[in-house]
């Protein structure tokens, strides 16, 4: 579904235009779910020389730890979630065995279960005997103190950083850099005659505060964000501008009066003949009292002022606008609960726009599946009766308006405000794109609720 | 290193762009928390019915932080000062460089209107003890100082700070000040939003070239550098 689509159904009155700010009036779409993460130890293809408690959270090793394949590692049953800007799992060693050989770290899932994380390539361990970092060959860099029994030891992937780090006891031992973006498993490696670990994947309190370290990371890049300069008028003037694109008449007037003249208007289109001030405010008052009309449901004065305004818009008899409105009407009438008038108008008007595009379609189904329910309000086309609705009509009425300024052929009919939106998600998409798709996703929703973790 | 970012050119873009969905509501509410948090009351009150948007705080609270504000707005700092003591004495006592920034402003207004002697007085009895006090200030003074040097302060280095967006500065610092003595989020979000924007151009340009946004005002797509 793009707006491709939409335009080339769309010709007539919108002209080659994007209608980018229509999409509000589609049905909401539902929440992404949450991604699974680790919950257990995958007994399925654990190395040989292992004995997994029942839970799946303890293995024993019950090898001879002679050579360097017969250790016994074992994975997650499902790789670290990457879609956040951290992961993190620990393990407790309740009981060194003959050698005290451990290792903790993450594999991807070619690992053999007969090594050592870190011996293998494209895996990394932090190994317990001699506080070596290991990653891909089987030799280690020296990293951190050793680890025994009694330990809690912590592997976790920073996202952002592209970091791997360890912890021991609740403090950060150090980090190593991540190379390539596939997904990565939890993994442990036992070698030592009657050696016994407790794994946590989070159904218990961690020892190492991961909590802090999410908001430690998250300042730092609020910090890195709020330390670029940036004029305030830059944000007023995004203000003003977007009260005039939607024909927020009252609202600028307000805002310019409480302003008392500090930013003069800036002056939009620097190329052509067509002054700023005729672009921005263009049909100001007329758009103004069309948004009225739609938010009070009065689709009937909207009609009568396009017909008086912009008959042009009206002519052609599947414009668009004239859908959404007749959509609009028919929708009033439900709620009024004229039900038959509003089958009525259903009949007359909305039957033309069958069959004139998919997206079309949907919408029409949406509306006439109200006359489906007894109590329309709780059902799952509820959306169309509020008053949201009528604001995205309203949209809808302002955007073609403005489209028949000639000064703003071929340009984009969006706000400046919703552009640099655009612009900024995109941005972070790409961004986490280029980073294999790592990190957390960005979300307008969430800067708007929250804010105050400073997550996305 | 550069020869292996990858380019995007302006067509696939805008085929990126248009696949962003932006809720109207989102946009509406991003307003409302400006107009609210800025203090912007009689605004806020319009763009609620105008566009049915709940503000996120009781408006009634912003009357006051307004008048606190106005008063900077329009050059009676004396005034403001007053007021914010008014409200809850404890903003400026806590907060030496809003305090210091208050009086820089009250210097500034006295050499807007040209009286040079109070304007000198003024700023060696009540600013220069606190420059000794803080090195930052001190520079801050010296150069706001600067600006009686000059008859024609339209040629004069450091003019701007006649311009009424050093009121505006001012004013913000205040207000803010007060919002968070109310436990309220002292930033508007919008401001945070575009900053994200710059910051997030900024870190896309290390492993791509495509489609910048320059001038926010505007909001015109540039064409990738290749």
């Amino acid at each position: 579904m793009g707006g491709d689509q939409l335009v080339a159904t769309m010709q007539p009155t919108g002209g080659s235009r994007n209608l980018y700010s229509l999409y509000d009036w589609r049905r909401p779409e539902p929440k992404p779910e949450e991604e699974e993460v680790p919950t257990h130890l995958n007994t399925t293809t654990c190395g040989h020389f292992l004995v997994i408690s029942t839970d799946k959270l303890s293995a024993r090793y019950n090898g001879d730890g002679q050579h360097g394949h017969d250790v016994g590692a074992i994975q997650s049953n499902r790789p670290a979630p990457h879609q956040r800007l951290l992961y993190y799992f620990e393990i407790s060693l309740k009981d060194r065995g003959q050698r005290g050989v451990i290792s903790i770290g993450f594999t991807d899932e070619n690992f053999k279960m007969s090594r050592q994380p870190g011996w293998e390539p494209n895996s990394y361990g932090y190994h317990g005997d001699d506080g070596l970092l290991y990653h891909g060959r089987g030799r280690g860099d020296s990293f951190g103190p050793t680890f025994t029994t009694g330990d809690t030891v912590g592997a976790g992937i920073n996202y952002a950083a592209q970091e791997l780090f360890f912890t021991k006891n609740g403090k950060l031992v150090g980090t190593h850099i991540k190379e390539g973006k596939g997904p990565l498993y939890p993994t442990i490696g036992l070698h030592s005659p009657s050696e016994k670990v407790e794994v946590n994947f989070g159904q218990k309190p961690f020892i190492f505060d991961i909590e802090a370290m999410v908001q430690e990371e998250r300042e730092r890049r609020q910090r890195s964000v709020e330390s670029v300069p940036l004029p305030l008028s830059i944000s007023h003037n995004v203000v003003r501008t977007y009260l005039l694109h939607y024909g927020y008449q009252d609202t600028l007037t307000a805002f310019d009066v409480a302003s008392g003249g500090t930013f003069p208007p800036v002056v939009v289109a620097p190329e052509g003949p067509v002054t700023g001030n005729d672009t921005e405010s263009y049909a100001l008052e007329q758009r103004k009292i069309l948004r009225k009309l739609t938010r009070e449901g009065d689709i009937d004065g909207v009609f009568a002022k396009l017909r008086e305004w912009y008959p042009e818009l009206l002519q052609s008899g599947v414009s668009l606008v004239s859908f959404l409105l007749h959509c609009q009407k028919y929708i009033e009438l439900v709620k009024a609960g004229s039900l038959e008038a509003a089958v009525n108008y259903a009949r007359v008007e909305l039957a033309n726009f069958f069959a004139v595009g998919s997206v079309e379609d949907t919408h029409l189904q949406d509306c006439l599946a109200l006359l489906a329910y007894e109590h329309p309000e709780k059902s799952m086309v509820s959306y169309l009766l509020h008053v949201a609705q009528r604001e995205a009509v309203a949209d809808a009425v302002n955007a073609v308006v403005l489209a028949t300024n000639p000064a703003n052929l071929g340009k984009p009919s969006q706000s400046a405000l919703e552009m640099l939106l655009r612009q900024l998600t995109a941005c972070l998409m790409e961004k986490r794109y280029l980073n294999g798709g790592q990190g957390e996703i960005f979300t307008l929703q969430r800067v708007l609720q929250g804010g105050k973790d400073g997550g996305w | 290193m550069s020869s292996s970012k990858k380019v995007i050119t302006k067509e696939e873009w805008e085929k990126k762009l248009a696949d962003v969905k932006i809720r109207k509501e989102d946009m509406n509410k991003l307003v409302m928390n400006f107009l609210v948090t800025e203090g912007y009351v009689e605004a806020a009150e319009k763009f609620q019915m105008e566009s049915g948007t709940q503000p996120d705080i009781d408006l009634g609270t912003i009357t006051d932080r307004m008048a606190v504000r106005k008063a900077v707005q329009c050059g009676n700092v004396e005034d403001a000062i007053e007021k914010v003591n008014d409200l809850n004495p404890e903003i400026l006592d806590t907060n030496p460089q809003l305090f210091f920034h208050l009086q820089q402003q009250r210097l500034i207004e006295l050499i807007r209107s040209g009286s040079v002697e109070e304007a000198l007085q003024f700023a060696q009895e009540e600013l220069a003890p606190r420059g000794e006090e803080n090195h930052a200030f001190l520079e801050e003074l010296e150069r706001t100082v600067a600006l009686l040097a000059f008859e024609d302060t339209a040629s004069c280095p450091v003019g701007e700070l006649l311009d009424v967006s050093q009121r505006q500065k001012t004013a913000s610092e205040l207000n803010a000040a007060i919002l968070t003595s109310q436990s309220h989020e002292k930033d508007p979000k919008l401001p945070s939003l575009l900053k994200m924007l710059i910051w997030a151009q900024n870190q896309l340009d290390e492993k791509a070239s495509y489609p910048r946004i320059n001038d926010l005002v505007n909001a015109t797509l540039e064409d990738p550098v290749t």
